[in-house]
């Protein structure tokens, strides 16, 4: 009994279902996530091999806090399909107490969709609108246009949700401060209540990466750091609180999944290539609909490698690290409540130097990283795992 | 055959002068080598050599021609190396010979280092066949090089064959010279048996095979061998001729140049310019010539991965046994770890050593900053060598310190005297003499510091002259002075693997370009890093390695954390690699990279 206490305590306390949507019309030129073509066919077979998985799990004992659908483009599936999901999900796990996210892209929403969502429950919608601006959308091979956006948006505050996110995307090639103050400035005007801001990225296996190498554009890393902290500003103005590296919300709107995940409590993904973290395992499916379905059809959940097994060591390095991104940063005594452990000398030291160098603050049980912190939090985060293993 | 119908010579020729590709004509012209299976430059069998294109082991070959009167000679060939780092290797390889083929190229000219090589020929008494090479290119200047050759070397513009490796133009003619012109082989009549030691190399299965001229008695299995220099006896195992891989003989006599394996394991055991004697008759006076080899330049080699420190001292050991002159012994570096110290004969060789361990022991390698051998006279009258700056001693104990100098001839164009002058003033030399070559050429003779010229002064000579400079060098004397430690701190930790000595004069420019380079070469860390040169306790120049602006991913969410985390644990493996001093981490090429020039 002692044990399981013990166990259950490094699980954490919630639980979040990932629901991956593999479809999407085109391929963006910076997007490296795991997705498919939509052809009746596949999105037939899919929602299928969704079925056979969530017959697979195991009831969890623990009630689900959240579900987040990602892609991929769920918003894609039509409104019938995205019904049967949603009623499969429910019926497997039961409503998600506290939030419910479905992804969509500018270019895919419709009334009919929305409305189906948001009668089984769906609480966010989360769009990746990027820009507003057409010229940089198009550099970026986005379908949608600002218009369209906008329209989009419309939609989705007319059927009503608790929350809206909107992406944007920062630091693209040819972007002019201005242009992305002009970005933020509206997107923080159109009375939504979340925003993720992310810094263009240049992933292997992406379109985006094949130009960097062939020199047709280039990374400027002073340029991120100015509009990085444009962010801050423009956020803070228009009464938004940044939660994370990338994230921004109107208080009580914080986004509870991510939280969840930053923290290192549970989740369970479901569809190819959805991660899960459970019962102390971390593991991935494979990340091509035709090996999961295949593993599907012989009656297992296949997976993309052997899982990895977690113990309070990797959790409490996990839970400093991915908790450092999060502007409340982490609690030691709760580290320590959790993994009866406390930061060995050689992260201790590390840290104070960090604090010494105004990267990192200490308050009371309390570590956070400073905006200069945030600026490295990748650094930051390689020197404190390194630290651990000295 | 009779001692009379052979003919001992070697090829000799400036850098880039032919030397190789001629060989390997007359190779081909005498059959020793069928076309067919002879690969462009045969006699440079180490990859690298062929890489760069120069020569480092000298490997003799024995062809025998039938020349236009009917007889069949023997002709060996010795075909030297061409950088000064090897010039006492040269000058053995010539010592086995009776004549020298001196190998100009026709675009070029006579450059430093066939003036060198042809005082070295005619210093040991040979006959000198000059050969003007590649006379097909466009560039070929003949009336130039003829009047060069009267003009700077003294040789009558007639004795000159006209030639072209590449095209195989005055290859009989050379050959024919060969036979007509080079002495029959001399000291013959000394009664004992007299075999000089040119070269060796290591076999993994026979030990030490010694490259050898015979010039007296006979050499055969089963003789009882005494080394002349140091009395070390030895048993014959085996003789034969280079044809040109080697081939079992009975014997080798007066005249033959031919390999020999005895009982001896180690290169190192073997001196390059030895006598061998019989030691049941042995000679009581040596061939001439006979010098003892030293490492002039040194320099710590460190694994950059520490477990493979054992890997690397067997690499060396094994370097060791094919080249004599080259030396190494263990010592620790705080910066660097476990590593040894090593001495070469210049910066060719260290770099060549540098590069075979790389590349054929595969372990990575870090080297630090070269040092000269410095003889320090103590307060108290004692004097020593001092071969690495972290060995130096206070100031306070020093009462003078000496440093090697060279006595260097240089050839440039005449316009670019100005520069070259300033060249040799930067770097603490004094021009002595200067004298006209030809109406376009000078001549330069300057003393300069060895540890002068071992980073860039031939890379700037060559830069400055637009490659038409050259240089030749043979070693000086010991000159005082002023001369202090410098240390390279990264953020106030010392880094004794980029400690050097220097003149007082150039420390202040010395320290600002080093820090400045090493400033450049550390990726941007958390903090800010500060690189400092300092002579005792004083900060003499700075540089600063700016803190990281920016290093964060910014979408990490779909619950995909092992994906993120691999990728922290990467860049943690990368820092890992790195050379941590403090808290900073200095990638290992950083160390090679501050060294070389721009």
């Amino acid at each position: 009994m002692e044990k399981f206490d013990k166990m259950a305590k490094l699980r954490g306390d919630s639980l979040g279902i990932y629901l991956h949507v593999p479809f999407c019309s085109t391929t963006c030129d910076f997007c490296a996530f795991y997705q498919e073509a939509p052809r009746r066919q596949g999105i037939v077979e899919y929602l299928d091999g969704i079925d056979r998985e969530l017959s697979l799990i195991e009831a969890p004992e623990k009630k689900v806090d959240t579900c987040f659908w990602g892609g991929g483009t769920p918003g894609l599936l039509p409104a019938g399909d995205l019904d049967r999901l949603c009623k499969a999900v429910v019926s497997k796990f039961g409503q998600p107490q506290h939030e419910w996210t479905v992804e969509m892209a500018p270019s895919s929403v419709r009334k009919d969709k929305l409305q189906a969502l948001k009668d089984n429950g769906v609480t966010r919608i989360s769009m990746g609108v990027q820009s507003w601006d057409d010229g940089l959308l198009e550099s970026l091979g986005r379908l949608h246009t600002s218009k369209l956006a906008r329209k989009a948006l419309d939609l989705v505050q007319e059927v009503g949700f608790e929350s809206i996110n909107l992406d944007l995307i920062f630091a693209i090639p040819g972007q002019t401060a201005e242009q992305w103050r002009s970005d933020l400035s509206k997107t923080l005007s159109l009375g939504i209540d979340h925003i993720s801001t992310y810094c263009l990225t240049f992933e292997e296996d992406t379109a985006l990466y094949v130009k960097l190498s062939e020199g047709k554009v280039s990374i400027d890393t002073e340029k991120e750091t100015a509009f990085y902290r444009v962010s801050w500003e423009e956020t803070e103005r228009a009464g938004f609180e940044q939660y994370e590296i990338s994230n921004y919300a109107k208080k009580g709107h914080e986004c509870l999944h991510n939280l969840n995940t930053w923290r290192m409590d549970e989740w369970i993904g479901v569809g190819p290539s959805a991660a899960s973290q459970s019962e102390l395992k971390r593991y991935s499916n494979p990340a091509d609909l035709k090996n999961w379905l295949g593993d599907l059809k012989e009656g297992r959940r296949g997976l993309a490698s052997e899982p990895e097994v977690l113990d309070a060591g990797i959790l409490f390095e996990d839970c400093l690290i991915f908790g450092l991104r999060m502007n409340e940063g982490v609690n030691l005594d709760t580290l320590k409540n959790r993994f009866g452990r406390d930061l060995p000398e050689s992260v201790k030291d590390s840290m104070e130097q960090l604090e010494g160098e105004g990267k990192l603050v200490k308050e009371g049980g309390k570590l956070r990283l400073t905006g200069e912190g945030r600026l490295v939090a990748d650094a930051i985060g390689t020197e404190l795992l390194g630290r651990f293993s000295d | 055959m009779e001692t009379e119908n052979k003919r001992n010579f070697s090829i000799i020729a400036h850098v880039d002068h032919g030397k190789t590709t001629l060989s390997d004509r007359l190779l081909e012209h005498t059959q020793t080598v069928d076309t067919r299976v002879l690969t462009s430059q045969h006699l440079d069998s180490m990859d690298l050599e062929r890489e760069r294109g120069i020569t480092i082991k000298s490997h003799p070959v024995t062809m025998n021609y039938k020349c236009k009167s009917g007889t069949v000679v023997q002709l060996n060939l010795m075909d030297t190396p061409g950088h000064v780092d090897f010039s006492y290797e040269v000058s053995r390889s010539l010592a086995a010979c009776e004549g020298a083929v001196l190998l100009i190229d026709a675009a070029q000219g006579v450059e430093a280092q066939t003036v060198a090589n042809a005082a070295l020929a005619v210093s040991q008494d040979l006959d000198i066949i000059p050969v003007i090479n590649k006379i097909d290119l466009p560039s070929a200047n003949l009336e130039l090089c003829l009047k060069q050759l009267e003009d700077i070397l003294a040789i009558p513009a007639e004795d000159a064959i006209l030639a072209s490796g590449k095209s195989g133009i005055g290859i009989e003619d050379i050959l024919e010279a060969v036979v007509s012109r080079v002495s029959k082989p001399r000291w013959n009549d000394c009664e004992q048996t007299r075999v000089l030691i040119f070269d060796s190399v290591y076999d993994a299965y026979r030990g030490a095979i010694i490259y050898i001229r015979c010039f007296s008695g006979e050499i055969k299995p089963g003789d009882g061998i005494l080394m002349m220099s140091d009395h070390t006896r030895a048993e014959v195992k085996e003789v034969g001729v280079f044809s040109p891989h080697m081939v079992k003989t009975k014997s080798l006599r007066a005249g033959d140049v031919g390999y020999l394996v005895c009982n001896i394991k180690n290169v190192s055991e073997i001196k390059i310019g030895d006598t061998i004697t019989n030691a049941m008759k042995p000679a009581t006076e040596m061939l001439p010539g006979y010098q003892e080899v030293r490492p002039m330049v040194f320099s710590g080699i460190y694994p950059v991965e520490s477990s493979d420190y054992e890997k690397l001292k067997a690499g060396l050991g094994k370097l060791q046994l094919n080249d004599a002159a080259f030396s190494y012994q263990s010592e620790s570096s705080i910066a660097l770890g476990f590593g040894f110290r090593c001495g070469f004969l210049g910066l060719l060789h260290m770099e060549i050593i540098q590069e075979r361990i790389r590349r054929e022991y595969d372990v990575e390698i870090i080297s630090t900053y070269p040092s000269v051998v410095y003889r320090v006279e103590k307060a108290d009258r004692e004097t020593i060598e001092v071969d690495n700056p972290i060995n130096l001693p206070d100031p306070s104990h020093i009462e003078r310190i000496l440093e090697p100098t060279i006595r260097a001839t240089i050839h440039i164009p005449n316009e670019y005297v100005g520069d070259i002058l300033n060249l040799i003033m930067d770097k603490r030399g004094v021009c002595h003499n200067t004298e006209t070559l030809d109406g376009s050429r000078l001549m330069l003779e300057c003393v300069v510091p060895l540890n002068e010229i071992l980073i860039d002064f031939n890379d700037r000579l060559k830069s400055i002259t637009r490659g038409y400079g050259s240089m030749d060098y043979e070693l000086g004397d010991y000159v005082e002075a002023k001369l202090v430690r410098m240390d390279i701190m990264v953020n106030g930790d010392s880094v004794d693997a980029f400690s050097c000595i220097v003149h007082t004069d150039k420390a202040r420019a010395r320290g600002k370009e080093l820090c400045e380079r090493l400033a450049e070469i550390i990726p941007s860390h958390l903090f800010k890093i500060a690189v400092q040169a300092a002579i005792g306790g004083n900060i003499i120049a700075r540089a600063n390695v700016s803190a990281m602006r920016k290093d964060v991913t910014a979408k990490c969410y779909g619950g995909d954390i092992s994906r993120k985390r691999k990728l922290l644990e990467k860049q943690k493996e990368g820092k890992r690699k790195m050379k941590n001093i403090g808290n900073v981490s200095i990638p290992p090429d950083a160390f090679i990279k501050v060294l070389k020039s721009d």
